[in-house]
């Protein structure tokens, strides 16, 4: 457990210093929200009925970016060997990473939702700590399968198309059930009435972790 | 060994047509048409079955790295999108004259429809790692993240079609069908299930000759 | 209802294509490979001597 806290404090301290990623992603979430409002704002009706959709869209091509470049930090920087050679279960670097990446798209996520509350005139009110539980439940079931995705894929040719290739199905059950629950929130539903979807979000949250855990050893062996 | 299956395999497939269109009625409500179904529910079975069998020779291998286990992952999960993708044609080339649409997200071609994009991501990464030890490590890991995803699909996609809209015509359940139909409906399983060992174990023993091939 | 039956041969000529492809493809491959390893026996690629002919493994 103390080499997972290692491996997340490393990467917050890298972070700090470069910024890069949380820079990149910044100014691609602002890009993101023009392009909404240039090819949805005209219609102000449909705007609103998408808005769940296009917050999770945003979450999602922001992650993305984001987490396909989880090891690729290591890889370029001859780091690789390292974590490949490093004693005892790979796991904790599993976990690590995992922490390093829900903080980095929760912090993403708050940045776009703040954007989107200003540029679309969202009233969140007393629905934020519903939407809080949604999107945290969510963004876990995607780092979770994010993170063991990217470090296959770091290992490969054509890691940029295979990425987003392989992730995007897999997440297709967490999307439909997060923007789902979105949509009731924002209509001011209590959590109750899409518990359904919740349970469904914990469940993928456990499995995927599970899995995660149990074969990120084959991943990075050789 | 092979050839013994694939007679009796033909044969099956013989029979399920037999069954198909000579002994089997013609549907009530929907007509002639509705004799798809023994093409396309036999097909979407073949699919999960075969990502089953995925499932479970990736684990398999990721334990005992049976280079077998591998070759049997990789030709179940051809075989399983080769299905998956006949089930979704089958399934539209069904809708257009009943539904009136070729594409329509219901609960089960959204479904099968996730299945096919993941598992052909599954063949993708196969493709594109040339290092076969480590394609199969990878390709394991994979298969068992999207074997235990399906439930997930499956619940998630069932209850987005159902619990806000009226359930859309999807064909009876076997609990309503008339007894013949059922017994043409599962000869057919039948023969497809023959077919898919059938295929499996050739393209399975390919493979085999392929990695003896390349030394 | 009609009865459709261009859809119904529509869907049966697809599965029967498509199956035949593919197992036109699996003949094909393993066609090419044994073909590949006959060449070899007979000239060897690594330089090797052939086996003898009585030792030629037999066909599956």
């Amino acid at each position: 457990m103390r080499r997972a806290f290692i491996v997340v404090w490393k990467d917050l301290l890298v972070e700090r210093r470069s910024k890069e990623t949380l820079n990149a992603l910044f100014f691609f979430a602002l890009l993101l929200l023009f392009i909404f409002q240039f090819s949805l704002g005209p219609d102000r009706e449909r705007l609103a009925g998408t808005l769940p959709g296009l917050l999770w869209l945003a979450f999602i091509l922001s992650g993305l970016l984001g987490l396909g470049r989880t090891f690729v930090v290591e890889r370029e920087n001859d780091c690789w060997e390292g974590l490949l050679l490093s004693p005892g279960d790979k796991s904790a670097i599993y976990v690590g990473k995992l922490a390093g990446n829900l903080l980095l798209m929760l912090v993403v996520e708050a940045i776009l939702l703040v954007l989107f509350t200003f540029f679309f005139n969202l009233d969140l009110g007393g629905a934020l700590p519903a939407l809080a539980v949604v999107i945290g439940l969510g963004t876990v079931a995607f780092a979770a399968v994010g993170t063991l995705f990217a470090a296959m894929t770091a290992q490969v040719r054509a890691r940029e198309l295979l990425f987003p290739v392989l992730l995007l199905p897999v997440q297709a059950p967490v999307l439909l059930a997060t923007v789902k629950a979105t949509e009731a929130v924002l209509l001011g539903e209590p959590l109750g009435s899409v518990a359904h979807w919740l349970k469904l979000l914990a469940a993928a949250d456990v499995v995927y972790v599970a899995v995660g855990v149990l074969t990120f050893d084959f991943v990075l062996e050789g | 060994m092979t050839r013994l299956v694939g007679g009796v395999t033909l044969a099956a497939l013989a029979a399920g047509l037999v069954m198909g269109f000579g002994i089997a009625p013609r549907e009530a409500t929907q007509g002639n048409v509705q004799r798809i179904m023994y093409l396309h529910v036999p097909s979407v079975w073949v699919a999960y079955l075969a990502f089953a069998v995925v499932l479970v020779a990736s684990i398999a291998y990721l334990i005992r790295r049976a280079e077998a286990a591998d070759r049997l992952a990789h030709a179940s999960a051809e075989v399983g999108v080769l299905f998956t993708g006949l089930t979704i044609a089958t399934g539209s080339i069904w809708g257009k004259p009943t539904w009136g649409t070729w594409w329509t997200w219901d609960a089960r071609l959204t479904s099968v429809a996730i299945l096919f994009v993941m598992y052909l991501g599954y063949l993708l990464l196969r493709g594109m790692i040339e290092d076969r030890e480590r394609g199969a490590r990878f390709a394991a890991v994979l298969g068992i993240v999207a074997a235990f995803n399906i439930p997930l699909v499956h619940f998630s996609v069932y209850w987005w079609r159902t619990l806000h809209q009226p359930p859309s015509l999807m064909k009876p359940g076997p609990g309503t069908m008339p007894g013949i139909i059922v017994t043409a409906l599962l000869v057919n399983f039948v023969a497809f299930s023959l077919l898919y060992v059938y295929f499996v174990a050739r393209r399975a023993r390919l493979l085999r000759r392929e990695a003896e091939a390349a030394g | 209802m009609p009865d459709n039956w261009g859809f119904v041969l529509a869907a049966y000529g697809l599965a029967a294509g498509v199956l035949l492809a593919y197992w036109r493809f699996l003949a094909r491959r393993e066609r090419d490979l044994r073909g590949a390893a006959e060449r070899n026996r007979i000239a060897p690629v690594s330089g090797h001597p052939g086996p003898e002919p009585a030792s030629r493994t037999p066909r599956a």
